[in-house]
């Protein structure tokens, strides 16, 4: 009963805690990632986001009734796809934005809609997810713009245990495949510490990329011929044995030169509530032997 | 002026040698030499290639010979441009080639079509527009110049606005589009090479044995015709001849700029204008040039060998008019 006591206490101070620490306390200002201090007013309502990746974010964190315009690209979850579009980032639409009326535009860094839209008088946010921990550290920033900080920390938590769900199996393989991954035939691939880079880490690959290069490199073929991968990801095998010097490499020879179906694609190129899924989709081609 | 010619040519082997050797695994020059002894030993015998002697074969070596052959192309088919259009501004892709092939390219690269039909679509593309330009340029039997520079930048314009709309349609493709537009020497393999040879070949050839005609023709229409040049005849087999040779280059590498500009000016300046020496002279330095440049890109950050003849080409040629001002 001693003991008990101050347990309880803790426990209910802490629970005490737990609306006003959920809870945004309006007005909000942050700086965002043009390194603007953006001051909200009171809990926007009607939201456009211009980035796929962050329309699915408001949606994981329960805030997809705010939104009322997205960008041509964004098409999940559903209820996103249904929203009138107003262009995309480079092509945007202002006009169009300006007329749904909305309190907050949710856009990256490399647009230049802060200048107009600041200037019709709605409050703009740039933010970008590109490394691996940004993607947690930026949802919760949209959780808190948007008042849903609790769901937003239950997500990225939610979204760690997910991955390191896959990241058990994988860890568990007996061999890891150098791999070469393709996101452009130019060619152009992912550099480690690229978030995608990181996710083929976890899927239990070796980037054969070095970080040297950056995070999404241009390449040097005779890299790929040096390095001589195991697995090649993001192209078709008789594109790769077409390609100079590559037919005799061993993920030519052995067969495993395999392209990324178009949703995976499409989810890994998106940083956001579906990286797990990303992960899980790029374990199965890695390590098709874990998931029978 | 012979030994110079001779320099020229040590400067290309060089060039050659250096560029098989050097990348991501650093081979010295004897192990190259002997790694292309057992390449054409190889040819004979049917041995296996192994290490080092494949990156030699079948990744630099082609992409080298395609280099000397692309910067040959150009710089020749730009010095033929300049004498036969009498104007220092001409370039191969004056009459329109450039934007036909990038547009063929970019229809066959957003479509999504085969890498293998890349090339082609280019070719295609890039011999109907300067095919455009010639219709539009003609009066009568006649091809104007004037009529001829108007039409191929009318045309180009154009073709160009299409490759745009096509690309902003289809962005998701927007970067391979646009390695291509600014040239890249990235996947070039024998097959590539051999089919490139015998247009180069061809083109460049008529246009060497035209050197004499096109140096009566630099003293005006009128005295060349005085003098028994056959000035309609030449000038349209000079633009074809070259075309050809062009748009072959083109289609396989992408718009690889300022080397046909540059080069010839650079070998005039050091060779003089006549260009039966001009044309070959050409074709030598722009090998040189654009295998070195091609190394750079491989082994920089600049990573695309049109950026690099760009950004050093330029600076590089007004510092040698500037310095040509001041003898």
């Amino acid at each position: 009963m001693k003991t008990l006591l101050p347990k309880t206490a803790f426990t209910a101070s802490l629970l005490a805690l737990l609306p006003t620490a959920a809870a945004t306390i309006y007005p909000l200002t942050l700086t965002d990632d043009l390194g603007r201090k953006v001051t909200l007013k009171a809990e926007p309502g009607r939201i456009i986001s211009m980035v796929p990746g962050h329309s699915e974010t408001l949606c994981a964190v329960g805030a997809c009734g705010k939104l009322v315009g997205v960008d041509r690209y964004s098409d999940y979850p559903q209820q996103v796809a249904r929203l009138p579009k107003v262009g995309d980032l480079f092509a945007p639409d202002v006009e169009a934005m300006v007329a749904l009326r909305p309190d907050l535009v949710l856009v990256s860094q490399y647009s230049k809609l802060e200048g107009p839209l600041t200037q019709a008088g709605i409050p703009v946010f740039a933010l970008d997810m590109e490394k691996y921990d940004e993607v947690f550290s930026k949802t919760l920033t949209l959780g808190r713009v948007v008042n849903r900080e609790a769901q937003a920390r239950a997500l990225t938590l939610n979204m760690r245990r997910e991955i390191a769900r896959v990241e058990i199996l994988t860890k568990n393989a007996v061999r890891k495949p150098t791999t070469y991954l393709e996101i452009d035939p130019t060619p152009y691939s992912v550099g480690p510490n690229s978030f995608m880079g990181v996710l083929l880490g976890k899927a239990g690959a070796r980037n054969i990329v070095p970080a040297a290069l950056g995070d999404f490199p241009k390449v040097d073929p005779e890299l790929i011929v040096k390095a001589n991968p195991q697995l090649m990801l993001g192209l078709d095998r008789r594109a790769a044995a077409a390609r100079p010097g590559w037919a005799g490499l061993q993920a030519v020879r052995t067969g495993r030169v395999l392209d990324i179906p178009k949703d995976l694609n499409t989810i890994l190129s998106r940083p956001g509530p579906r990286m797990p899924q990303a992960l899980r989709g790029l374990a199965r081609l890695v390590h098709p032997e874990l998931f029978k | 002026m012979l030994g110079r010619t001779a320099a020229l040519v040590l400067a290309l082997c060089a060039a050659v040698v250096l560029a098989v050797g050097l990348g991501s695994v650093t081979i010295p020059p004897g192990e190259v030499l002997g790694a292309l002894g057992r390449g054409v030993a190889g040819l004979w015998t049917g041995a296996e290639l192994t290490g080092n002697d494949v990156i030699v074969w079948q990744l630099r070596l082609p992409r080298v010979a395609m280099g000397v052959l692309v910067g040959a192309c150009l710089a020749v088919c730009g010095g033929a441009f300049q004498g036969v259009f009498r104007n220092p501004l001409a370039d191969p892709y004056l009459l329109g080639v450039a934007s036909g092939a990038g547009l063929g390219a970019t229809v066959a690269i957003v479509a999504g079509w085969p890498r293998g039909s890349i090339p082609l679509t280019a070719l295609a593309a890039a011999l109907a527009a300067v095919s455009l330009t010639l219709t539009l340029a003609r009066e009568g039997r006649r091809f104007p110049p004037t009529r001829l520079i108007l039409a191929g930048v009318v045309v180009g314009s154009v073709l160009s606005a299409f490759t745009t709309f096509l690309i902003l349609r289809g962005e998701d493709r927007a970067r391979q589009v646009l390695a291509y537009t600014l040239g890249d020497l990235g996947f070039s393999g024998w097959p590539d090479v051999l089919t490139v040879l015998p247009y180069a070949l061809a083109g460049c050839g008529v246009l060497v044995l035209l050197g004499r005609a096109l140096d009566t023709l630099g003293l005006g229409d009128l005295t060349a015709r005085s003098l028994g040049v056959p000035v309609e005849r030449l000038r349209l087999l000079v633009v074809v001849a070259a075309s050809v040779a062009t748009a072959a280059a083109v289609a396989y590498v992408g718009i690889i700029g300022f080397v046909g500009l540059i080069v010839p000016h650079v070998a005039r300046l050091a060779w003089g204008a006549g260009h039966r020496v001009l044309l070959p002279v050409s074709a030598l330095l722009g090998g040189t040039l654009l295998v070195l440049a091609d190394l750079l890109a491989r082994t920089t950050v600049l990573s695309q060998v049109g950026v690099v003849t760009t950004l050093l080409g330029g600076p590089f040629f007004l510092w040698l008019l500037r310095r040509g001002r001041h003898e």
